[in-house]
């Protein structure tokens, strides 16, 4: 690995170890006004109007939940009750406006929690539909018009067609070297290792896109022609909810399992896909937020999701799944019964993993992951 | 062979205890410890009319199925065991309760079981025309459509209340099949009931995003192991608003156009009239009853409210058996009132239960009845603030019943802001005036769980006593009855300072 390499793959990585970031704190100095979000239906580039900024909320490093857990209860997700931790204990201070998505009971209580516990001056619910159809975009579409309108008049924003063209540009341009660099990972030998890559994606999901932007250039042109130095028994997909913290994946690549795809909320299937404008932008943020999210929310998306595993793993030769499931997740906790038991009939190993949000269980992690290696004949 | 003798030996070893068990559920028992003769010839009555329904649905096996067809059945259904159990239930809620009380008690279950007589008959006797159905979506549109139809969770609703251990067994296959131990048992025990096979297929599925998103998410499973068109319906997030009433029944209309494509039912706007006009009765009856409810001490409590609305409001409001209940009940009520005869003689507290019943103890009430004078008035599942359907035209028809589905129990609690679930809290406190408020803590309502710290401030806040009280709806294992009273005991003692009622 080169100098340069380790320099700017050690920068976002310093970058995620606080929920607000130095990039973030710097935007926010300049005038520019910080959105927090938590769900991946949210759309980006609406967010990136104007003077605003999009920071997707993590709590990479919470030590515990015992504030949030009087509120939320600890037989809730923990995401949920980490990020609820970390805004009880101000590490938020610098967002003032959030968008959220009632994604599933616990997100939609966490937001009762958080309305509730912290009265921000800004917070709106953006009521995403569960299928999607014709009826259900056109109503998508309001449903961004309304949270566009709500955004101009509270932060006098300029939500005109103009200035989320220019939005769209710049996520655009975001989507297309995040791509390049996940596109790597297809490679045999890839030169970033999914731990890096989740460091990356996450740091800059949490930045200023137009800030971290040179960063991924540098990252992306330093790796580019690179082959990769590890050695690796297997190659592996990690499937999932919220997935923050790279030490979970870092764990999985030490025991000989390299990540070469993600398909969880924050990973790059089929995250980063750019925004197409065939007329109203607005319309077309709400079409590529329903293209860019395979949640199980959705409920009639099952056999979309398996396809798109299945048909990731091809692409990207992988040798087994990881499904990694956060406690008390009903979503993937439910939807992993016929999941698993599909990808299994095509053949194609699967590990189920119960996790907490934050990294917890090294040691039967890394056994798990050894054994499930061995199984495959790795 | 070599085990034969043993499990012979272990049935006889059991034999006393399952003697004394029988014994105590019997009616010459019942009679025998009755409080009055009135209570025992009630009893005895209700005992046989529901002997009566039970041998009418095994005739109806027979003569539809055939004798083996009958037996064929049983064998594939074996929970049809445990509804036999009804009039043990209804020994059990009837404990210690006299008059009129008693009666209505004894009558609601009774409608319940012709009720659900004709449930089973829509589930076997009609497998050309029979929908499936998630079970907040009430069944009115199916039936004005000319199609049978059954909630998938019916069953693993009822069978719980009927027989405390019954959904264990579902609740251990959906688990080691790979559904989390954590989700909701009632999804648990619906996908268990589906993996062992007892429950029939259908023509089509139709299911929602209700009330969570366990049961919302079973749905993929139940489509991939029964392999018929699936429709779901989408309840808005926001829903008290024109907008999404708009979208709702645009979707709800797609329905009707979607079930007449995949099968053979038809939408008669006057069926659908009917149930609609039945649906208005019924309200009328129930908001009558509940203002007679007011009243310290009431003149009816406990499963003559919650039970009669769980079945009658959303499985069976269309059919003219539901209006004659809540119009007996209505009349039972009010002649009560009149002679100032309450429910219960010893009516000291009251209150409300929020979130879903405790189904495999309901006769939980029963016994804080008798121990400490305490009366349910009503629960989060009954309690509601519906207006008539306006029945003038199909659209207007449309928008009625969907705003009941909309702002139907759990629906309206599980969406929107949390003013939508506590609103309804402290209404219900002052409508009924209640002494406290039970929140029915159970272990798999992710929803209702992270609630309970907003609520404890809020109830402090108005000086409202709050028992939060930890059990699993439908798996007596997780929290056993005796923890449950002892949480009931404690709160009683400790916080209201109540007196347990000597006998």
């Amino acid at each position: 690995m080169s100098t340069e390499k380790t320099k700017i793959i050690k920068l976002f990585q310093e970058l995620l170890e606080n929920p607000q970031n130095r990039l973030v704190e710097q935007a926010a100095e300049s005038g520019r006004i910080p959105i927090g979000y938590a769900c991946s239906f949210v759309p980006e580039p609406l967010l990136m109007a104007d003077r605003l900024f999009p920071v997707r909320l993590h709590a990479t490093g919470v030590a515990g939940t015992e504030l949030a857990d009087n509120y939320l209860s600890s037989l809730l997700c923990s995401y949920t009750r980490s990020i609820l931790e970390f805004a009880m204990d101000d590490r938020y201070d610098c967002i003032r406006g959030w968008v959220f998505v009632p994604s599933c009971a616990h997100m939609q209580r966490f937001i009762d929690n958080f309305d509730y516990l912290k009265k921000p001056g800004f917070c709106h619910v953006i009521d995403v539909p569960r299928k999607v159809s014709a009826v259900t975009l056109a109503w998508q579409t309001e449903e961004l018009h309304i949270l566009a309108k709500k955004l101009s008049s509270h932060f006098g924003m300029d939500m005109s067609d103009a200035s989320l063209m220019k939005a769209i540009g710049e996520w655009n341009r975001f989507c297309g070297v995040m791509r390049q660099i996940g596109d790597i990972r297809k490679r045999p030998n890839p030169s970033i290792t999914g731990a890096e890559f989740q460091s990356v994606v996450m740091a800059s999901l949490a930045s200023p896109k137009d800030l971290i932007l040179p960063h991924l250039e540098a990252l992306y042109s330093e790796i580019e022609q690179e082959e990769g130095a590890g050695k690796y028994r297997a190659r592996l997909m990690v499937v999932g909810g919220h997935l923050h913290d790279p030490e979970f994946i870092d764990i999985i690549e030490s025991q000989g399992g390299l990540v070469v795809a993600d398909r969880f909320c924050t990973g790059s299937i089929p995250g980063f896909r750019p925004v197409h404008v065939n007329g109203d932008p607005v319309r077309a943020m709400a079409e590529h937020s329903f293209e860019k999210t395979l949640c199980p929310r959705m409920m009639e998306d099952f056999d979309t999701r398996l396809k798109t595993i299945i048909d990731t793993v091809r692409e990207y030769h992988v040798d087994g799944i990881v499904l990694e499931i956060i406690k008390f997740c009903d979503l993937w906790g439910v939807d992993a019964m016929p999941l698993v038991s599909a990808l299994r009939k095509q053949g194609i190993p699967v590990l189920k993993l119960e996790r907490e949000y934050r990294l917890g269980g090294e040691g039967q992690l890394r056994t798990r992951v050894q054994a499930f290696i061995e199984s495959m004949g790795k | 062979m070599k085990n034969i003798p043993a499990s012979i030996h272990a049935m006889i070893a059991r034999l006393p205890e399952k003697g004394k068990r029988t014994w105590q559920s019997s009616l010459p028992e019942y009679l025998i410890h009755s409080p009055d003769l009135n209570a025992a010839l009630t009893y005895m009555k209700y005992w046989m009319l529901n002997c009566k329904e039970i041998g009418k649905f095994g005739l109806e096996c027979a003569v539809h199925l055939g004798p083996v067809g009958a037996i064929r059945l049983l064998i594939k259904n074996p929970w049809l065991l445990t509804l036999l159990k009804v009039n043990d239930l209804m020994r059990r809620y009837g404990r210690g309760r006299t008059g009129r009380y008693l009666e209505s008690i004894c009558m609601t279950l009774h409608t319940i079981v012709a009720g659900t007589n004709d449930t089973l008959k829509q589930m076997f006797f009609s497998p050309d025309r029979l929908v499936i159905i998630e079970d907040l979506l009430p069944t009115d549109i199916m039936h004005a459509m000319g199609l049978a139809a059954y909630q998938l969770e019916g069953m693993g609703i009822m069978l719980p209340i009927m027989d405390p251990n019954s959904a264990m067994k579902y609740i251990d296959e959906a688990e080691n099949e790979g559904m989390n131990p954590d989700a909701c048992s009632l999804p648990k025990t619906t996908v268990g009931m589906v993996l062992k096979g007892h429950m029939p297929t259908g023509l089509a599925l139709v299911s929602s995003n209700l009330p969570c998103d366990a049961g919302a998410a079973s749905y993929s499973f139940f489509q991939r192991v029964y392999d018929v068109p699936i429709y779901r319906v989408d309840v808005p997030y926001h829903f008290y608003n024109e907008r999404a009433e708009n979208l709702f029944i645009e979707d709800v209309k797609e329905m009707i156009t979607w079930l007449e494509k995949h099968t053979p039912g038809r939408m008669d706007w006057d069926c659908f009239r009917k149930i609609c006009e039945n649906r208005n009765h019924l309200l009328e009856l129930e908001l009558e009853l509940w203002d007679m409810l007011r009243v310290r001490p009431a003149p009816l409590a406990s499963e003559a409210v919650w039970l009669s609305h769980l079945w009658h409001y959303n499985v069976s409001p269309d059919y003219d058996a539901s209006a004659r209940l809540f119009e007996n009940l209505v009349k039972l009520a009010r002649k009560n009132l009149e002679n100032n005869i309450p429910a219960t003689e010893n009516e000291r507290y009251r209150t409300i239960v929020w979130n879903p019943p405790f189904l495999h103890f309901s006769d939980i009430f029963n016994w804080a009845e008798r121990t400490y004078g305490l009366t349910l008035m009503n629960d989060s599942m009954s309690y509601h603030h519906h207006g008539p359907i306006d029945i003038s035209t199909p659209e207007s028809m449309l928008r009625g019943w969907s705003r009941i589905v909309m702002q139907g129990p759990m629906v309206r609690h599980t969406r929107g802001p949390a003013e939508n679930y506590l609103d309804d809290i402290f209404r219900a406190h002052k409508q009924f005036d209640l002494d406290m408020i039970w929140v029915a803590n159970h272990v798999g309502c992710k929803g209702g769980q992270a609630m309970n710290g907003i609520l404890r401030e809020k109830c402090r806040e108005r000086g409202i006593p709050l028992l939060i009280l930890d059990y699993d709806l439908s798996d007596p294992r997780i929290v056993s009855h005796d923890n449950m009273k002892r949480q009931v005991e404690h709160f009683m003692d400790n916080v209201m300072k109540a007196k347990r009622i000597e006998h």
